[in-house]
């Protein structure tokens, strides 16, 4: 049985409409009108025990309301969630229990307490065995590099380091399911790794089920084996994070370093699978269709033009594909 | 439920621990409070110069009233203190999100960050004013006493904090919950006074509606010996009412909370 059932879920916000001024107020005080902007439209997934998922999707596509529905924040309007046997938003005490989260840049730790103290609590709230916590405790401050910021107030640490204490307080009490919304926003290169490496590694020891929303596609590109990809409240995909690649990722890039260019490079007859990302005196940077072109065909164009000394090439990444997607180019299926 | 006590009081202590470190807001916090209420005892006293009794109270017995209702406050503000401000603290800055994901009752969370700087201050100035008017009063200072003025005033402490607990729900709708959950806990005013000098809506008001009457004006009937009294024997039963009230409300108030999102 999947560890986390999805059923047809659906969120609609109220949104009141005030009306200007002080009339307005009060008008709006004695007969309040609302606008519904559904958030979440109808959707469907399971995800087994130890998945690491990929929660994607455009700002305002819907992902932090479903994440809120999941950990029971927040009642459906319509629909079915079941984690692990739990309706969340009924038996809340008892979910959150085997549950973590990390909502971007709010702490769950205690602002003015040094860090192991807020640790010590969260011990007593989900009570961590002995064992365990000095386990966790140990492994945790090792792999995230703790040691010198446990005994500091979590108000004096830098974000990066603040998130790193975060993330160890998550998985402290070995959850379950692991809820992370944006954890790396505002991180630099080498805190991210740190916590994907992080959550790689409990995933793998602990067979943690993670869903992760993130809008560094680095991050879905080192962590997630599965993408689902929501658009404007409606899951567009849902799959393997390579099946995606491989589906929507039909271009190739290539950059050529030229020199001697007799004259400014057009696009010929090919236009279509052709396409001129980048063009100066020394370098062209293409994009093309590799299902219907081969390197071979737009060096050939090229070397009309130029003298090629040199080049690059490069598979279309997540963060491309899904350009083209938010921009509309891709899914129309 | 005693898991949630427990916790309630781990997080209290860690909120007074980290209170700790703003010695100097707390010295303030205290001086600044204990200015305060002698001014009223000042009051009290200007009033006295112009007649000996208010309904039959005499200075010293008024003095006695102010103390045991003081003592209540001082509880009221060690443990409840947080249900002030959760409008502008927790929800507006959405912090109450991470407070509804911990495996326990939102509400022992809540109550759990109380910090108070004024407790300690009433604590010490009730006990003078008790047991300095129980002394010119002539009422000898017995065990049993003593344990019911502490009895009462625990409990009385209880019922302000839980009428507090009703009123902070308004910090769901509002982020200056503090005013709502400020006025109606200076209606506790009402309550340092004989409640006979009133008529029959204020009686009705702190006695019943918002029974600030049992923290202070009941249990000093009793130590004064003014009649029998057999009414202090449901002040118990008021704390669980209030409590169970409390409770619900706020079970409501969440259940509405979740359904808009915020
Ligand atoms: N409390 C709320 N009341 C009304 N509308 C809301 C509320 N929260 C979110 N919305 C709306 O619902 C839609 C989905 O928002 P949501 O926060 O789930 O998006 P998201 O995918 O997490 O976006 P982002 O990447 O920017 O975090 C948005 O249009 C947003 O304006
Ligand atoms: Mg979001």
């Amino acid at each position: 049985m999947a560890i986390i059932e999805v059923k047809n879920l659906v969120k609609k916000y109220k949104i009141s409409e005030k009306e200007n001024g002080i009339l307005g107020y009060i008008k709006h005080l004695f007969h309040p009108k609302y606008k519904e902007q559904i958030a979440v439209n109808n959707i469907s997934f399971n995800i087994e025990k130890g998945e690491l998922v990929g929660y994607i999707g455009e700002n305002g596509a819907g992902k932090s309301t479903t994440i809120k529905m999941l950990t029971g924040l927040l009642t459906p309007t319509s629909g079915q969630v079941v984690v692990n046997g739990i309706v969340p938003n009924e038996k809340r005490i008892l979910n959150n229990k085997q549950i973590g989260a990390v909502f971007g840049q709010k702490t769950q730790l205690w602002w003015d307490l040094p860090v192991i103290e807020s640790f010590k609590l969260i011990k007593k709230m989900y009570e961590i065995p002995d064992e365990d916590y000095k386990n966790n405790l140990k492994k945790f401050t090792k792999i995230l590099d703790l040691k010198d910021l446990l005994d500091k107030q979590v108000k004096n640490l830098s974000l990066g380091q603040k998130m790193r204490c975060e993330i160890a307080a998550t998985f402290l009490h070995n959850p379950k399911v692991v809820y992370l919304d944006e954890p790396t926003i505002g991180l630099d290169i080498l805190v991210k790794e740190n916590i994907r490496k992080f959550i790689k590694d409990i995933n793998k020891e602990q067979h943690t089920t993670v869903i992760l929303t993130t809008h560094d596609l680095k991050d879905i590109e080192e962590v997630c084996d599965r993408i689902i990809l929501i658009d404007k409240g409606t899951i567009i995909y849902d799959g393997e994070k390579e099946v995606f690649k491989n589906k929507y990722g039909k271009h190739i890039i290539a950059e050529f370093i030229i020199q001697n260019k007799n004259s400014n490079i057009t696009v010929e007859t090919i236009e279509e699978e052709f396409e001129i990302i980048e063009e100066n005196e020394t370098s062209i940077k293409i994009k093309f269709n590799h299902e219907r072109l081969t390197i071979i065909d737009i060096v050939k164009s090229i070397s009309k033009y130029c003298e090629i000394l040199d080049m690059h090439i490069q598979e279309e990444g997540l963060e491309e594909i899904l350009k083209e997607i938010y921009r509309g180019e891709l899914i129309n299926d | 439920m005693i898991r949630n006590i427990k916790l309630y009081f781990s997080f209290l202590v860690a909120s007074l621990k980290r209170m700790m470190e703003y010695r100097v807001d707390c010295l303030v916090g205290m001086v600044s409070q204990i200015a305060f209420q002698i001014i009223e005892l000042v009051f009290i006293w200007i009033i006295f110069q112009h007649t000996d009794n208010i309904a039959g109270w005499n200075f010293e017995q008024l003095l006695l009233l102010y103390g045991i209702m003081m003592l209540s406050i001082s509880i009221t503000d060690l443990l409840f203190d947080s249900t002030y401000d959760i409008g502008k603290r927790l929800i507006r800055k959405g912090k109450f999100d991470t407070i509804l994901l911990r495996p326990v009752h939102p509400l022992i969370s809540v109550l759990g960050e109380s910090e108070t700087s004024t407790a300690l201050g009433y604590m010490i100035l009730s006990i003078v004013l008790i047991v300095s008017m129980l002394i010119k009063l002539h009422i000898s200072i017995t065990v049993l006493l003593i344990i019911k003025i502490l009895y009462f005033g625990i409990l009385g402490g209880f019922i302000i904090g839980g009428i507090q607990t009703i009123f902070s729900i308004a910090g769901f709708w509002t982020y200056k919950s503090n005013e709502v959950v400020w006025s109606v806990f200076q209606l506790h005013k009402l309550a340092e006074y004989p409640i006979e000098i009133y008529n029959r809506f204020i009686r009705i008001l702190i006695t019943i509606i918002l029974p600030f009457a049992f923290a202070s004006y009941y249990p000093a009937v009793d130590y004064l010996e003014i009649e029998q009294n057999y009414i202090i024997y449901i002040v118990p039963l008021i704390t669980i009412i209030i409590w169970i009230i409390a409770v619900s409300v706020w079970n409501w108030a969440l259940k509405k909370y979740r359904s808009t999102g915020n």
